[in-house]
Parts: structure tokens; sequence; C-alpha cells
């Protein structure tokens, strides 16, 4: 008897072909950081192998021996299904910023960091040390010393040498993200404009709920990377 | 259920391809019109149109490959295995039929996109309804992985016992709950029947095994993927708009305070593996609101909420709500008495 190409068939094989395609890009591109933490990032080609098998399985599978027609709810079915495929393909690369970290809580870090103690401090202590007594004493203990932290500028209107430094804190994906940040204070003053990736040098001084970094210099960097913190 | 389509009256077909290729047409042209707008918008300007789609693209990169992942297991069991294996274990009594299905949840570590997909067709097969949906509920939070992050997430607090073990016992609690609420139901009476001609597309009882379990595989991961993507849609949205803070004021109010953290779980729809960090980041709220929102979470959010209206019947959707809500709350108000 003779076989067709059922149109439904090819349809779910091209859509699902998309969004394997979309994982590879994903991938290829090291982009998985801007969606994906550390710890998830094997998603991404997990994703893209089961989805490419299932693809190309359907295809394989897609001719028949009678003749089957693809509907107009069908078409735009996939259509949705592929939406969102062509928006993360159009989207220039872009991590959340100034505008996601006023609508976030506060990052808790992870209360055991060892580095608090004697190691370099980033953002990830900072959190633990806004949320756990003893973290927040570790961090005490260095009041003084000199850092260097990068992180994007979120600014206040009017203020003109004090911006918070900021990064996020993600642990699966950037839907649970979470913010940490110090406020820099001396800045050279109209330098900085919100969302702008600088590297900051300063001393910190932990105040009470307020982490203070006087700033020595405030350099402009490109954004990193690794936009986001993993506990 | 499969319609053979060759037998439609021939007269119609040119039509309906006419149709459905404006539909493919409109399709397209839609979808590259939607890529160059996206591609020309300013970040300065639109803000929000960048953070909706970054949030939108993160919940889908990560739940997508579960619900594969889910839908390669449900496809093995539909052609793998006998029903006979299931009619066994559906002819158990209920009162261990229910204990055992919530158990069983913890030898399956993925979130609670894979788990909707096989309980769906583990119902389908035969297992009862009532097992299925207890399954479903407590996979995503009784497995190994999402008791460790939970542990990693209050590592170091005086409360990382209360929520750990608090939250194993809950989702037990509550998911076991749910099933005895919905009883005898039939696995017909909760499935939302699939669309006939879209089903006889997926796959021939003729077929060989492979392609059988390719036309189920596929077929679950576009039925599933659509209302994702309506459900992560809606969270993003929720997240882009609304300021996590504007919970803080009734941090201490004692009822208010565990259905504010369990109005904020169902928005955020949050994978069960990371849930338990930005639970930690409330700090304001004490451990009874936080268990609310990591119990409530993983069985009833926005997105889980657009997979049930597709999978099953009229009705489940509300009755999980109400029948998850009411425990968790009744569970985690006594938690509170002891513990705040």
């Amino acid at each position: 008897m003779k076989r067709h190409w059922s149109p439904a068939r090819v349809g779910a094989g091209l859509v699902i072909g998309a969004w394997a395609g979309l994982f590879w890009f994903v991938w290829a591109a090291g982009r998985t950081s801007l969606y994906l933490s550390t710890r998830t990032a094997w998603l991404i080609p997990m994703g893209a192998i089961l989805m490419t098998v299932a693809a190309v399985g359907r295809l394989a599978s897609a001719r028949v021996e009678r003749t089957e027609h693809l509907g107009s709810r069908e078409t735009v079915m996939f259509g949705v299904i592929a939406l969102p495929v062509v928006l993360l393909l159009a989207l220039p690369p872009a991590t959340l910023g100034s505008y996601a970290a006023g609508r976030r809580s506060n990052s808790t870090g992870i209360a055991a960091s060892a580095r608090i103690v004697s190691g370099p401090i980033d953002f990830v202590d900072i959190a633990a040390a806004r949320s756990v007594k003893s973290a927040a004493a570790d961090l005490r203990a260095r009041a003084g010393e000199r850092v260097t932290m990068d992180g994007f500028v979120t600014v206040d209107e009017g203020d003109t040498d004090r911006f918070q430094l900021t990064r996020f804190v993600i642990t699966c994906c950037v839907a649970d993200a979470t913010i940490s940040y110090v406020t820099v204070v001396d800045a050279p003053p109209g330098q900085v404009a919100n969302d702008d990736w600088v590297r900051v040098t300063g001393t910190i001084y932990p105040l009470g709920s307020d982490i203070l970094v006087d700033a020595e210099t405030v350099v402009p960097i490109p954004p990193p990377d690794d936009p986001y913190l993993t506990p | 259920m499969a319609v053979d389509v060759a037998r439609r009256p021939g007269a119609t077909e040119p039509r309906r391809g006419s149709a459905s290729s404006r539909a493919g047409l409109w399709v397209i042209t839609g979808l590259a019109g939607i890529a160059i707008l996206v591609r020309l918008l300013d970040p300065e300007q639109f803000a929000w149109v960048r953070n909706f789609l970054i949030v939108f693209g993160s919940l889908l990169v990560e739940a997508m490959p579960f619900i594969v992942l889910g839908a390669f297991v449900s496809a093995a069991i539909e052609v793998f295995v006998p029903a006979s294996a299931f009619e066994k274990i559906a002819r158990l009594p209920r009162g261990l039929q229910i204990p055992a299905a919530a158990a069983s949840g913890m030898a399956f570590p993925v979130c609670e996109c894979g788990s909707v997909p096989v309980a769906r067709r583990l119902a389908a097969k035969g297992l009862a309804p009532s097992a299925a949906v207890t399954f479903m509920l407590a996979a995503p939070i009784v497995n190994p992985v999402v008791v460790a992050s939970t542990y990693v997430a209050y590592r170091g607090r005086d409360t990382v016992a209360i929520m750990v073990l608090g939250r194993l016992a809950l989702g037990f609690i509550v998911a076991m709950a749910v099933g005895w609420v919905l009883g005898a139901v039939r696995g017909d009476q909760l499935l939302k029947q699939r669309d006939a001609e879209v089903e006889a597309h997926e796959v021939d009882a003729a077929e060989r095994r492979w392609q059988r379990f390719f036309g189920h595989l596929t077929g679950d991961i576009v039925f599933m993927a659509r209302f994702l993507i309506l459900g992560a849609a809606i969270a993003a949205a929720v997240q882009t708009f609304i300021p996590q803070s504007i919970l803080n004021g009734v941090a201490n109010l004692p009822i208010l305070s565990l259905i504010a953290m369990m109005a904020l779980a169902f928005i955020m729809s949050l994978c069960s593996e990371s849930d338990a960090f930005v639970a930690a980041s409330f700090t304001a709220f004490g451990p009874a609101p936080q268990l609310a929102f990591l119990v409530f979470g993983p069985m009833v959010d926005l997105k889980l909420g657009a997979l049930y209206v597709g999978t099953y019947e009229r009705g489940f959707f509300r009755m999980v709500v109400i029948a998850v809500g009411a425990t968790t709350l009744a569970a985690t108000l006594w938690i509170q008495v002891f513990f705040g």
C-alpha cells in the first residue's frame, strides 16, 4: 500500500526538532548561564539529546498508509509551541538587571560558607551575613579589609556618589533569583548608571544590616560570562 | 478513540487542506513578525519586556527537559508495561495503594512537571486515579534531591530539622489526603479525553512498537508543552510586575502569613528543587509560613494549574487547590502554634 507523509506527524517532529535546536543553540553559544545555574546546566545537553531523539523518532515514523490532514487548530497549536523558540532565539543575550532587583527578595547565601572567615569575600557571603548571625559575626571580624567586587549598578534617583552594587543569586533557574548587594559610597560622582557592570575596589564596613564598601576605584567592565551566582 | 480520518468525505478535503495552509501561513508570518519585534526592542525603554522574556525563557528551559523525560517514562509505560501489571496493583485495597504511591514518589527524582505525564499515564493504564494523583503530588516533594536541596538551603539555621522533616512529612500527609478526597473516582472520570483526530495522528494501533512509542512520546510532549508555555507565561508576567516585598506586611500575622506564602508559591511557580532557597530568603516569615510555601507550591502553582486543566477533567484543579490548600493550612497552623 502506498505510504504518505503525515502532515501532523511531520509538524510534531519539526516543532520538537525546533525545541531541540534551541537547546543545542543555547549550549553551543554558551548561553546556558543566562537561564540556568551551574547546578542545573546539565539540563541543556540532556534536553537537547532527548528532544532530538523524540523529533527524529517522530519523523522516522511519519509515513503512514492512510491519508491524514493537518487541521487549522493543530497548526495554530504547533505555532504556539514554537513561539518560545522564536522568542528566545530572537532575544539578544540579556540578564536580569536593576528592574528585577527592585522586585526580588534578598538572598540568604549559604550559612556555612568557609570563605567568609578567611577567603575573598563575595556576594554569597554578603547574603549569608545578612541572614545568619554567625556569618554576620564572621564578616564583622573582617571590617576594614580591602575587597574587590564585580556587579551591576542600581542607583537611586538623586544619589550621585552612592549606589548599590548587586548580583543575582540563583539556585536552579533565573525564576528563583534573589539579590545580594553592597552599598558603595564615595564613588566618583555621576560615572555610573543603572545596569552598568563595574568592578569596585574599596574597604568593607558591615554596619548592621547595611554593608558598605568605601570605594577607591570604580571601573567599568563587560558583563561576565556567568552573570548569576550559585551558592 | 481512534478516528479514521481517511474516511471523511472527500469533498471537504481540499477545503481542509487550504484552511490549514492559510493557518500555517499566518502562523509563520506571526512568528517572523514577533521575532523582528523582539530584535528591534530597546531594552532601556522596555525593561519589563526583557525581564518577562528572561524569566519566561528560564522557566521553560528548565521545565521542558523534565516534561520530555516524563513523556519518555510515560510512553515506555504505555508501550512496554502490560496493563495486567497495573491491574494487580489496582486490586490492592485503597488503604495500601495510596501510601505506597506516596512512598514510590521517593524513587522519582524529578520536579513537578515530570510527574504529571507519568501520573496521567498510570491512571490511563488502570492504576487507581487516587493513587496516581497521590504519586503526582508527593513525588516533587519527597524525592531525595528535593530533601537534600531543602537541607542545603536551611543548613546552619536553628530551623533546619523542622524545615527538612516538616516538608517531608507534610508532603506525604497532604498528597495522601488528596488521594483520599479523590476516593473511588474512575480514570475516565478524571482524565480529560484528548482530541480524537489529534490522537489518531499520533498513534496507530497497527504500527510497530517503536513507532507507537514515538507516537505516544511526541503526543505527550505536544500536549503538555502548550499548557506549560501558558503557565510559564502567566508566572513570568506575575514575577515581572509584582514585587516580592508586597508580602512583608503580613509576615507576623498568624493565618494570613500562611495564606500569603501559599499565594506567593502559587504565582512564582518555582521548581521544587530550588524553591527552598527562595523560601529561606523570606527571613521575615517563620518556619510555618515557609513550610506552607514549600508544600503548597510543588503541588499547586500557575504552571501546574495549566497542566492540570489540560490533563484532567473540569473541577479537578479546583478540587486540588481546595484540598491541598486546606490540608496545608491546617497542618502548618499546628506548626505555627509550636514553632512560629
